[in-house]
């Protein structure tokens, strides 16, 4: 019983590092006042960048940093459209997933079924001896470790340090910002960019390390629960360590029910079930937050212009 | 005399075919007040967002200290010591104060002793504000010392003010003045953007005077003397007095009566109790008070937007009861809401479409009445237009490119089109200037001659100037109903909008 409650909790965090390092972009991406739907495409462009730069080189450092960049480069065309000329954030991130999910699908022919570089399962010197714990928590990819480092940092950025406090002054009020000396293009970019980052790097690890090797559309739509997640966490990066576990731990029952072919519940109901936690959470925000500021960015979606 | 701080020359720029400044030239100059005056619309507050680096001109130059200037974004303004309070507040309403300042200021002084230095300031020029607030948690006048601490903290030389007085209440006026005087006598710039003669005639040291874009006048006043009828023939470019005929009109039988009336406002806001009033065919009836007094709330159960919590509300000699009523209003009502921009129009569509907005059955045709006759709206709105003397281009022009006055005047014309036997008005001059004041006025004037009018009002002139009934509502209640034309009694309105029976 305690053995098979571990393997559940270990694959949660497994199944939830890919949807915690997207969400987290996208957190940084929305409170700059950007909305990014381009996510899902982003991974996948990472996903396939960082296969395939493992596969030629061989390396894993480069494979991981061509994974993110690569979803850093497509964030800038959502910036230039967006940001540049002002277009609007859906229709831009919508058409960002199709082409990323296109191109990558595309490019990434020829690399079906090959093998790449394999990042695997690094047990954490002394941490991973704990019992229970260390091997829940201390016995993963190092893509989680990175994640348990990146998640706080991204929350300490944003809340407590003067460039949070500009890009989110962004995300709140683009005008205001603008008028008390800020640089709200340059702010608005950057933040797109590392969201763009965060997403490529979700991607390379389900390439890289969760599901190692190129498959056609292979994120299998863990894009679109970040945007959810997004929300779901109020735009908070702790939250989100929550959330993301949520989605973690659904897979993982998935798994562990085929695996011991126990049918308890149907695997359709599974994958059916985050989406209506998001829902159903989103009911119960919207409904109790009618008098009080919500938590989303003010400005988020809203183009800036200095004149109109 | 010393030397110019800022000096302005040919200054021009251009929104599409409008021209907002045309070839401006203005001297600013330590230590003195410099009043910008002009009706709605003149382009005081474009010239000084020029000037703030928010908007850049199309031609001219600026001078700073005898050397050429341009900015291309407030952030450079600010580095050169410009700053500019807004009219709509540039805060970020979620932050606190302390993070708002430390937006702005925070470079220079880092996280941890920003608190000290905005406590400093507010200390010195006595504009106390708890940093730890949130801004949408503070007043109107709160929020605009923040934004002045703001500049005081970036050193600002010259500070530029645009219609500062309009959202405070008399005793925040009066503080602000204060403050002002004590930036005067420290050397710095200050321009003031207003149409309020009083305020001009208390403050200023210079005058500039703008019309259509065009400067037309710029005095130093100290030197002479000039009285507010000069300065309002000034800016309006002809004699204004702002005294209305008002001519007799037979009072005829109730239209709408309200008895025991309670509830909330809607979003939250203050709430009225055990309202009792009635109004009649051929009269004004004012209810005034300082705003939160529960008006909001009241006028909102009137007009059927929300849904009062019990009472009876009699209309015309029918009687309902406040779900009733909420279900049965709207059309019998003409309604000039206080947010002309939100409430009253919709900005992207055209001045036509939401001329004809609030009565679409006239305008029913072809297809059992679903399709609409556009010539029709079309040429109304164009006689609209020429009626009311509003400065458009055409009736295809969008509403959210009109200036307040003028968007005021459609919406007026608008409901006066119904021809409803209650014609409801909300703060319908705030923020207007003098002739789009004395339009409006004469509007709801000729208006009480065929309907009951419900003037809301915290405008003390505008009530005297109009009404012939005034309730007074403190704290939701209505305190008194006083006869407009009982001289002795009139003079205690104020005093009761403050909470005061004598």
């Amino acid at each position: 019983m305690i053995e098979d409650l571990t393997f559940i909790a270990q694959i949660s965090i497994k199944s939830s590092v890919a949807v915690l390092l997207a969400t987290v972009g996208g957190i940084i991406n929305e409170r700059s006042g950007v909305l990014n739907l381009g996510i899902e495409g982003m991974m996948l462009v990472g996903a396939l960048a960082g296969f395939a730069a493992g596969h030629f080189t061989g390396s894993p450092l480069l494979a991981v940093a061509a994974g993110a960049l690569a979803g850093g480069m497509l964030s800038l065309v959502h910036a230039f459209f967006t940001i540049g000329l002002r277009s609007n954030q859906v229709l831009s991130g919508l058409a960002l997933t199709i082409l990323g999910t296109g191109l990558a699908n595309f490019l990434g022919r020829p690399l079906i079924g090959q093998t790449g570089v394999r990042i695997r399962q690094l047990p954490v010197p002394y941490l991973a001896d704990i019992p229970v714990i260390g091997d829940i928590l201390f016995n993963q990819s190092p893509f989680a470790y990175a994640a348990y480092l990146l998640v706080p940092l991204a929350w300490f950025v944003l809340f407590q340090t003067r460039t949070g406090l500009i890009l989110r002054a962004v995300g709140e009020d683009a005008r205001s910002a603008d008028v008390a000396g800020v640089n709200v293009p340059l702010t608005r970019t950057l933040s797109v960019f590392v969201g763009g980052l965060f997403a490529g790097l979700a991607g390379t690890y389900l390439s890289l390390s969760y599901t190692p090797g190129w498959k056609e559309t292979m994120t299998g739509g863990q894009g679109w629960i970040a945007i959810a997640m997004i929300i779901f966490c109020f735009w908070n990066p702790l939250l989100a360590f929550f959330g993301a576990l949520l989605f973690g731990g659904l897979t993982a029952l998935q798994f562990f029910f085929q695996a011991t072919s126990m049918d308890l519940i149907p695997s359709y109901v599974l994958k059916m079930l985050p989406y209506l936690l998001t829902i159903g959470v989103l009911v119960m925000v919207s409904a109790s937050s009618k008098r009080r500021k919500s938590a989303s960015p003010a400005d988020l979606g809203v183009p800036f212009y200095r004149e109109l | 005399m010393a030397d110019p701080v800022i000096s302005l020359s040919k200054v021009t720029k251009r929104f599409g075919p409008v021209w907002a400044n045309r070839e401006v030239d203005l001297d600013l100059f330590p230590g003195r007040v410099h009043a910008l005056l002009g009706e709605n619309g003149a382009g005081k507050s474009t010239l000084m967002s020029i000037l703030a680096g928010r908007y850049s001109a199309d031609g001219g130059t600026m001078m700073m200290h005898g050397r050429e200037v341009s900015f291309n974004s407030p952030a450079k303004a600010l580095d050169h010591g410009i700053g500019m309070v807004y009219q709509r507040f540039m805060l970020i309403e979620s932050m606190t104060v302390s993070e708002n300042l430390a937006l702005s200021a925070g470079k220079a002084h880092g996280r941890t002793g920003i608190d000290q230095v905005i406590h400093q300031t507010a200390e010195r020029y006595g504009l106390g504000v708890d940093p730890e607030k949130r801004v949408f948690e503070l007043s109107m006048g709160e929020r605009q010392r923040v934004e002045i601490i703001k500049l005081l903290m970036l050193d600002a030389e010259v500070l530029i003010f645009d219609e500062p007085t309009s959202v405070l209440t008399p005793p925040e006026v009066d503080a602000l003045f204060e403050v002002i005087d004590q930036l005067r006598a420290e050397g710095k710039t200050i321009v003031l953007i207003t149409h309020k003669l009083e305020e001009v005639l208390k403050l200023a040291d210079d005058i500039s005077i703008m019309r259509k874009g065009r400067l037309v006048f710029s005095e130093r006043i100290d030197a002479r003397q000039m009285s507010r009828q000069q300065l309002a023939r000034l800016m309006v470019g002809r004699d204004v007095v702002l005294r209305v005929d008002k001519k007799e009109v037979a009072v005829g039988e109730t239209i709408l009566a309200l008895q025991g009336v309670s509830g909330d406002s809607p979003l939250g806001g203050p709430s009225y109790t055990d309202v009792t009033l009635e109004i009649k065919q051929g009269e004004i009836f004012s209810i005034i008070g300082v705003a939160g007094n529960g008006q909001v709330g009241l006028v909102s159960a009137i007009t059927g937007l929300s849904q009062a919590r019990s009472g009876t509300i009699t209309f015309d000699g029918a009687t309902y009861n406040a779900r009733e009523w909420r279900m049965a209003s709207r059309e019998k009502i003409a309604y000039v809401p206080e947010d002309r921009y939100h409430s009253g129009s919709i900005g992207a569509m055209s001045i036509a479409d939401n001329f004809a907005l609030t009565r679409l059955a006239a305008y029913r045709s072809g297809m059992a009445g679903m399709v609409l006759d556009r010539e029709k709206m079309a040429a109304d709105g164009t006689r609209a237009i020429r009626d009311h003397n509003i400065k458009v281009e055409s009736s295809e022009d969008s509403a959210g490119s009109l200036s307040g006055g003028n968007l005021q005047k459609v919406i007026l014309a608008r409901e006066l089109t119904r021809n409803a036997k209650l014609f409801v008005a909300e703060q319908p001059t705030q923020g207007l200037d003098i002739s789009a004041t004395e339009e409006i006025w004469r509007a709801l004037l000729e208006c009480r001659e065929k309907a009951a009018v419900l003037l809301v009002t915290g405008d003390l002139k505008e009530v005297l100037s109009l009404s012939d009934r005034i309730g007074v509502i403190f704290n939701g209640r209505i305190l008194e109903i006083i006869d407009a034309h009982d001289s002795d009694q009139v003079d205690r309105v104020g005093l009761l909008m403050a909470g005061v029976r004598t």
